[in-house]
């Protein structure tokens, strides 16, 4: 008995001098294609031609949301943290992004290139905290992929990253880039076409969405804050009536189609509504190119028509 | 003969004493007993013939072997082997119960076990001294007759051929005592051991088959 | 062999005092040495090895031990912390994908650990219960944290006030627990991660509550009001916890360049990338310091180590009049046990016998003394935090 205490005493001895083991978790192993998430549609519209099938390209957000006031699930934000590129069109468009947990690595900005060239809304009442609070920024034009030009310039980032993490095809890559790069300045290419039909007349803008267009064309460009699908009160008649008192414009750009009764309403004013389409999430028929081709085609329509 | 003594000098190393025993025999299967008044070198003799002590002089045999001719080993292993002893101051291990120290020559003799048999023995010892009631005591919770017993049983627990008793009844009542030397004579009879017993008591030494009476001073 | 093991037990047993004390004076003295040598060994093994995990830290200028042990170990505060701004110039270089850190508050005492998923899979971190953090206000807690909390997904977890003296320059919120950690055997197991702007909330740099700027916001909100800003007042009450409802309404003031980063881990592809970014950051006027970990640690623990010796030359000391205490106590046992000797000699026992009994005592004095001071060990292993 006394042996058995002695002996079991010197293997307690033994092994109280034995190291922990840390274990570390086994790397995970290597999955398929590469998978891109996007948050607006003409990301993915890059992203998609420039890939073409060496990479699965996503855009989660449903088709009758706008991707830039959009909260995406907690399934969807998990699509977006597994996800091997995730591309920002970045100038605060989708918002979601500033409260939800994303890793950095694959994380790409695609604007952010030309922050000193975003266009921030002055006229947007902002807000601080005491009387040495800081100033939050007023509210940034984020649809920077309507100027075909910027545009170029964010499918080219896209280009790098999909370089970076699908590398095996790098002439396809630089291919369908310039191809990509082609159509795009084709549109600059249409809208330059239409400037001299659109010098020194006003325009307006049911929403200030179309800055990046203006300040490229040198449009006359003044914007209300109307939504396609509410009807405008009476007091927002009369603040519009005072705005064309001053800029008497005659053609109205909207996202969609106003109301009848909005339509009608202009229509007594003598201003025409024309569509263009913002493309900010998927359009109702084609893709980016067809809808930015549809539009400059309705707008050259509508100012061939007269003032 | 199992002891003999002859022309045996001591002089005690710290004392001016001097024990002179011309000559002392102990045939085998005697049962002889050694009176004398105190300061007689009674105790001292037992010690000389187990030879814890040498003499100066003389010649001591015990079953025919002289333990002075023997290095201390030799004379502990003849002390094992061949005596029985009950020292006048018992001599117990305090840390055992009554029945473990009358096992203990069989645990220091490395020619016995303290197997069935020899627990068996013990307690044969044990009960025919009235002490097996107090088999797991230790010597602490005993009265100076239970100890007494105790040193006794464990002297004849080895059935050895020479027992050694120094007044083993001394502590004892008068029943008691009557039974413990009952159970004396009776073992040493029954092993054929020879039995040299210091005693003061008058009337013992009619029990035995000879008297042996050692002078003041030796 | 058995007698001298039961006579010995039987000894031993009968001065049980005595046997205590010898037991306790030998294995005190062993468990000392063992265990301080032992712990420090793992500490130092442990701290070697999250260094060499972490090859470089980036931070703003001070001390270079305090800044390696705020990453390392989210301990302390640095003087100094880098901003975001920093962060995106060292992302330029291409050399490094640089790790944010931002660690400055506690929720029950616990280390709030803001940063990135990023960190997660740099520390090869995998959620064991629940899942990542998903959103502002969400929470991941390492094992040992879960634990002691004893909180798991869906849990609320209220982060502690900066300063009890001043309630109301600290902004502590309840945070959602999304998940829990798998045990790593790292400082990251007592840590409650948070997405870096969870962190900024945290500073009172990123807050929510209703609209002020509309026309019918209560005029005791505010301080102030012109054609292009609102100036709210303290009185504007702030959402403490991130819902579905409210979190829209989260926003960050300031330049997001700005925004405090307390440390920075770069992780480099390969070392001629982590040798070009030290590279940059090494002029003089430079207020990014680049170090590599791993030489800091070792620095930090020659310094320990030099000071150690000491406390070893001191426990020798200890050891030896202990040792010599012990060996007089058996002396003067032994002494007392004279009259026990003494019998056995006269009963017959062979010295050899006698000799073996005592040392059979002394060894398993010494079995069980070891016994106590390994069962003491295993326990301060057991007990003591891995790092």
């Amino acid at each position: 008995m006394v042996r058995r205490i002695v002996i079991l005493g010197w293997l307690v001895a033994l092994l109280a001098g034995c190291g922990r083991v840390e274990t570390r978790p086994e790397a995970r192993p290597a999955r398929g294609l590469p998978r891109v998430c996007a948050t607006s549609y003409p990301l993915a519209f890059f992203a998609g031609r420039l890939a073409e099938g060496d990479a699965e390209v996503s855009f989660p957000a449903p088709g009758d949301q706008d991707p830039a006031f959009w909260r995406p699930s907690e399934a969807v934000i998990r699509q977006f943290q597994q996800a091997d590129l995730i591309l920002l069109n970045g100038a605060d468009f989708e918002k979601w992004v500033n409260t939800t947990s994303l890793p950095m690595a694959p994380l790409v900005d695609t604007s952010v290139a030309f922050k000193s060239e975003w266009i921030l809304f002055p006229e947007v009442i902002t807000h601080s905290h005491g009387p040495q609070g800081a100033h939050s920024h007023g509210n940034i034009d984020f649809n920077t992929w309507l100027d075909p030009i910027l545009a170029v310039r964010q499918m080219g980032v896209v280009a790098g990253a999909l370089r970076r993490i699908a590398p095996a095809d790098e002439a396809g890559l630089r291919r369908r880039e310039g191809e990509l790069r082609r159509d795009l300045i084709e549109l600059d290419r249409e809208l330059r076409e239409l400037g001299p039909r659109l010098r020194g007349r006003p325009l307006l803008a049911s929403h200030p969405v179309y800055g990046y267009l203006a300040r490229r064309y040198q449009w006359d460009l003044a914007s209300v804050h109307w939504e396609p699908d509410e009807p405008v009160t009476p007091a927002q008649w009369v603040a519009f009536d005072t705005l064309r008192a001053g800029h008497p414009g005659r053609l109205m750009i909207w996202e969609e189609a106003p109301l009848p009764a909005v339509a009608a309403g202009l229509a007594e004013r003598g201003v025409r509504p024309v569509v263009f389409r913002t493309c900010g999430n998927r359009p109702p028929a084609g893709d980016y190119l067809a809808a930015m081709h549809e539009n400059i085609r309705v707008l050259r329509e509508a100012a061939a028509a007269g003032p | 003969m199992m002891i003999s003594v002859e022309n045996l000098v001591f002089h005690h190393p710290r004392s001016t004493f001097t024990l002179r025993v011309p000559s002392l025999r102990v045939g085998k299967g005697e049962r002889v007993a050694l009176t004398g008044p105190s300061g007689a070198g009674k105790t001292t003799l037992l010690n000389l013939i187990a030879g814890v002590l040498l003499a100066d002089q003389g010649v001591i045999r015990v079953g025919g072997v002289e333990p002075a001719r023997l290095g201390q080993a030799g004379r502990r292993a003849f002390r094992v082997r061949t005596l029985g002893l009950v020292f006048q101051d018992f001599q117990l291990l305090e840390y055992l119960g009554v029945g473990e120290n009358i096992l203990l020559p069989c645990r220091i003799n490395p020619a016995l076990k303290p197997g069935p048999a020899a627990r068996e023995r013990a307690r044969e010892l044990a009960r025919r001294t009235g002490i097996e009631h107090r088999w797991e005591h230790r010597p602490a919770r005993l009265s100076q007759g239970e100890q007494q017993r105790v040193a006794l049983c464990r002297a004849l627990v080895a059935r050895p051929p020479c027992v050694l008793a120094d007044e083993p009844t001394g502590s004892l009542d008068l029943a008691t005592k009557t039974r413990v030397v009952d159970l004396l004579l009776e073992e040493c009879a029954q092993t054929g051991a020879s039995l040299l017993m210091v005693t003061h008591d008058p009337a013992l030494p009619a029990r035995f088959d000879r008297t042996i009476s050692l002078g003041e001073g030796g | 062999m058995g007698s001298l093991f039961f006579l010995a037990g039987q000894s031993l047993r009968h001065r049980r005092g005595q046997t205590a004390v010898l037991v306790f004076g030998l294995a005190v003295p062993i468990y000392l040495v063992l265990a301080v040598n032992g712990l420090v060994l793992r500490y130092q093994d442990s701290l070697v090895r999250r260094a060499e995990a972490t090859p470089l830290v980036a931070g703003g200028p001070g001390s270079r031990f305090d800044l390696v042990l705020h990453a390392l170990y989210f301990r302390g505060r640095v003087p100094h912390p880098l901003k975001m701004a920093d962060l995106a110039a060292m992302r330029e270089t291409g050399y490094a994908l640089p790790i944010p850190l931002h660690v400055r508050h506690t929720a029950r005492r616990f280390p709030v650990v803001g940063t990135t998923l990023d960190y997660f899979a740099f520390r090869r971190l995998e959620v064991a219960v629940g899942g990542q953090l998903l959103q502002l206000g969400d929470c991941v807690l390492g094992a040992a944290a879960a634990a002691e909390l004893r909180l798991g997904p869906g849990g609320r977890l209220p982060t502690d006030p900066d300063n009890l003296f001043d309630l109301a320059g600290s902004y502590p919120v309840k945070l959602l627990v999304r998940g829990v950690l798998s045990s790593a055997g790292t400082p990251d197991d007592r840590a409650v991660f948070v997405d870096l702007k969870t962190a900024w909330l945290l500073d009172g740099l990123c807050h929510g509550h209703a609209d002020v700027t509309g026309t019918n916001t209560e005029a005791a909100l505010l301080l102030a009001r012109t054609a292009t800003n609102v100036t709210a007042g303290a009185a504007v009450p702030e959402d403490t916890e991130v819902t579905p409802g409210n979190i829209a309404s989260f926003h960050l003031h300031g330049d997001p360049a700005d925004l405090p980063v307390s440390a920075v881990l770069p992780v480099a592809p390969d070392a001629r990338s982590a040798t070009l970014l030290r590279g940059r950051y090494q002029a003089p006027e430079s207020t990014v310091q680049i170090l590599a970990a791993r030489g800091v640690v070792e620095e930090l623990l020659g310094l320990v180590l030099r000071i150690k010796r000491f406390f070893d030359a001191n426990a020798l000391l200890v050891a030896v009049s202990t040792g010599l205490f012990l060996i007089l106590v058996v002396l003067l046992s032994l002494r007392l046990r004279r009259a026990e000797m003494e019998t056995l000699f006269r009963i017959g026992c062979a010295r050899g016998f006698t000799v073996r009994l005592v040392g059979l005592e002394l060894g398993l004095v010494a079995s069980m003394a070891l016994l106590v001071a390994g069962a003491g060990i295993a326990i301060t292993f057991a007990l003591a935090p891995a790092w």
